[in-house]
């Protein structure tokens, strides 16, 4: 990891993102607590199943979250670049994500257009930004007019080098959105108000996550679908080769 | 009683409308403030259940447009939100009186058994 100064500025991010990550943390616990109660209402055991998925969802994103907001926090460090499968990441992605979207009656796809070769970043940092944002998207389409419930983690080519990211068809995700969602970051309870009605940590994290490899989160196209991503450096030694 | 429950999250939406249907409820779902107002239409609902943080459209933006409606006037609406109360302190009146909410429930403290007592309480009441 390398060195970066703290600033004021940087403290005043990580308390925004900490907050956001409180707020959203408070919908998995009560959906969980809902659903026990619930299996008990009923006396029925057909709960369980979704409580486990949901407890672990969570136990997962809290990880994910918790890189994001100790980047942040720490605010003196960078993730250090290594040379990454962009095709390996998004599939772990999908795998980590495939129970939750499971739950939400979410198709979660995988689409590459092309083959790549190895990308510069930071491994952990990109699939826990991509999981993260997962997550959040996962959660809102169904109350977005998404025609077919469909998220794909895609990559591909572009002019500055590999795009990694998550589509659907909701054309709510736009620059505009994502734009107004930064702005209102730490002082609103739903800065992202066109995409999700929860606090959206998970762009947050994603952002806070690819700010520390030196990269952004971006509103990208996949054939017709609209999506957040991240454009990747190619590794530079193979692209000599 | 007819039951319109505007919750934009799936897996709580799914949740209520079982414990509230086990109780003889009809439950139509909405996940939005639009599809909810075109649901209204088609339902006409004695009850609404109402989640105020919706994407999009706010659950204000609802209750002003569901309210100007001659025939859903009178029809009892129960905030079940995210957003805890005290954040509305300030707008308590325009809720009851103009906008006709008969009960404000923060919602990680509303447990099942809770709503069921409310929906039963508004349903003796009507």
């Amino acid at each position: 990891m390398g060195h970066r100064t703290r600033t004021p500025a940087a403290s005043g991010v990580s308390e925004q993102l900490l907050l956001a990550v409180a707020e959203q943390m408070k919908l998995p616990f009560l959906q969980v607590a809902r659903l026990a109660e619930a299996g008990q209402l009923r006396n029925t055991t057909e709960t369980l199943q979704d409580i486990q998925t949901t407890a672990d969802a969570a136990l997962r994103l809290l990880d994910n979250y918790l890189f994001g907001a100790r980047l942040s926090l720490e605010g003196q460090y960078a993730l250090e670049l290594e040379p990454v499968s962009v095709s390996s990441v998004l599939y772990d992605t999908g795998h980590e994500l495939d129970k939750l979207a499971k739950l939400y009656g979410v198709d979660l796809e995988l689409s590459f257009a092309g083959k790549f070769g190895p990308v510069m970043a930071n491994r952990q940092g990109l699939q826990s930004a991509l999981i993260s944002l997962g997550y959040t998207l996962i959660e809102a389409l169904p109350s977005l007019q998404s025609k077919d419930l469909r998220l794909q983690l895609a990559a591909h080519r572009c002019r500055y080098g590999i795009v990694a990211g998550l589509y659907t068809d909701v054309e709510q995700l736009t620059a505009d959105a994502l734009r107004a969602g930064r702005r209102l970051h730490g002082n609103s309870r739903q800065p992202l108000a066109t995409l999700t009605h929860s606090s959206g940590a998970g762009v947050f994290v994603a952002d806070a996550i690819l700010h520390a490899m030196d990269s952004e989160l971006t509103p990208t196209r996949h054939h017709k679908l609209f999506g957040l991503g991240t454009v990747l450096k190619p590794n530079p030694q193979i692209q000599l080769i | 009683m007819r039951i319109l429950l505007v919750e934009p999250d799936a897996q709580l939406a799914k949740t209520y409308a079982r414990v509230l249907h086990d109780d003889g409820h009809e439950i139509v779902a909405a996940k939005t403030a639009q599809s909810a107002i075109h649901a209204a239409d088609a339902h006409q609902p004695q009850l609404v259940l109402l989640e105020m943080q919706l994407v999009s459209h706010s659950g204000i933006e609802f209750l002003y447009e569901f309210r100007s409606y001659d025939d859903w006037q009178n029809i009892p609406v129960i905030i079940l939100s995210i957003v805890p109360p005290g954040e509305f302190s300030g707008n308590r009146e325009l809720l009851e009186q103009a906008l006709g909410v008969v009960g404000y429930y923060y919602k990680p403290h509303t447990t099942l058994a809770d709503l069921r007592k409310l929906v039963t309480k508004v349903t003796i009441g009507t």
